[in-house]
């Protein structure tokens, strides 16, 4: 299979093609390594888990967000184009900077914020409540997909506020539904990150969710 | 590009589009006072002006029906069949514009 990738050497960026002799049950991130290890040792990307749950080594495939991890190279349509993620600035080939993406991420106070002390009890039902948000595993791809994200706080911190937000052991809520107040409205719902998130979270969904009760929030005297 | 992006993309350039639009109308309206109005008016009846009329029924149309379609979402309704509610959008605008433009063309 051909494989056209966009690498940047810091400080021009150019497509390259290889060609890997893909087999049936391959990822994209095998094919990524078999070029490094035979074709190109230069080329850099980022991995570590190759099982999904690290979030490293989200890359755009064919023009889509996607873990490359958890892609089979099979399935794609030919040429299968590898870029970095957007809305990040690019460091070397698929290597892009994370920082801004977690300094994004901590203005949300994402934690426990606790204001009594003692032992904390959860029932399995309180669990379900934010469980699935707590899958999240920051890789940007809802960032990347977002067409506004560059300059708001993205999907990715927002659904990280309403997990804890949820979270029965927490004392924080209206301490983030304030932080949210100045952030929640960049949302444009054009719910791209709900479509290319590689654990189905809905981040335009809790968008909204999380908006109707910062409005709740705002509105109360 | 995908489906969602676009409709959010055709969205923001229709708005644009009818921003304009409404500036230029308000100019328009002004030559009442000047007196040019009634020669300018004739240029905008013209039938070779039609295709910017049908042009800007389907503008308006698709920023309108997209517009009440964000407002669901916004509200809170409807979001996992986002999917249904986009393509039912596109459906809803083209139907009312072809039918707009039947009835303007008779």
């Amino acid at each position: 299979m051909r494989f056209k990738i966009r690498r940047f050497d810091g400080e021009r960026s150019y497509w390259q093609e290889f060609d890997v002799p893909v087999k049936r049950g391959m990822t994209v991130l095998e094919c990524l390594y078999y070029i490094k290890e035979n074709l190109d040792s230069t080329l850099s990307f980022r991995a570590s888990c190759r099982m999904g749950v690290c979030g490293s080594c989200a890359v755009r495939i064919n023009g889509k967000p996607m873990l490359a991890c958890e892609t089979q190279a099979f399935k794609l349509k030919e040429p299968v184009k590898i870029e970095p993620l957007k809305n990040f600035n690019v460091i070397r080939d698929l290597v892009t900077d994370f920082e801004g993406f977690f300094k994004k991420h901590e203005i949300v106070k994402p934690y426990l914020i606790r204001k009594s002390e003692g032992e904390i009890r959860q029932t399995p039902e309180q669990l379900k409540r934010y469980y699935i948000y707590t899958l999240c595993v920051k890789c940007g791809a809802c960032v990347s997909a977002c067409p506004v994200a560059k300059n708001s706080l993205g999907p990715m911190p927002i659904v990280s506020a309403y997990r804890f937000n949820e979270d029965s052991r927490d004392e924080g809520k209206e301490e983030r539904l304030k932080i949210l107040s100045d952030h929640i409205w960049h949302c444009h719902f054009v719910a791209e990150c709900s479509e290319v998130c590689p654990k189905n979270l809905n981040p335009a969904e809790v968008i909204q969710r999380l908006r109707l009760e910062v409005l709740k929030f705002n509105v109360r005297w | 590009m995908r489906l969602n992006t676009m409709a959010f993309y055709l969205h923001r350039i229709t708005g644009v589009i009818l921003a304009i639009y409404l500036c230029v109308h308000l100019c328009f309206l002004t030559t009442v006072k000047t007196g040019q109005y009634s020669s300018l008016i004739k240029v905008t009846l013209s039938r070779q002006f039609l295709p910017f009329d049908l042009m800007l029924f389907l503008i308006g149309i698709y920023h309108g029906v997209n517009g009440v379609r964000l407002i669901i979402h916004e509200f809170g309704f409807l979001y996992r069949h986002r999917k249904v509610l986009l393509y039912l959008t596109f459906a809803i605008v083209l139907t009312l514009w072809i039918a707009v433009a039947w009835e303007v063309m008779r």
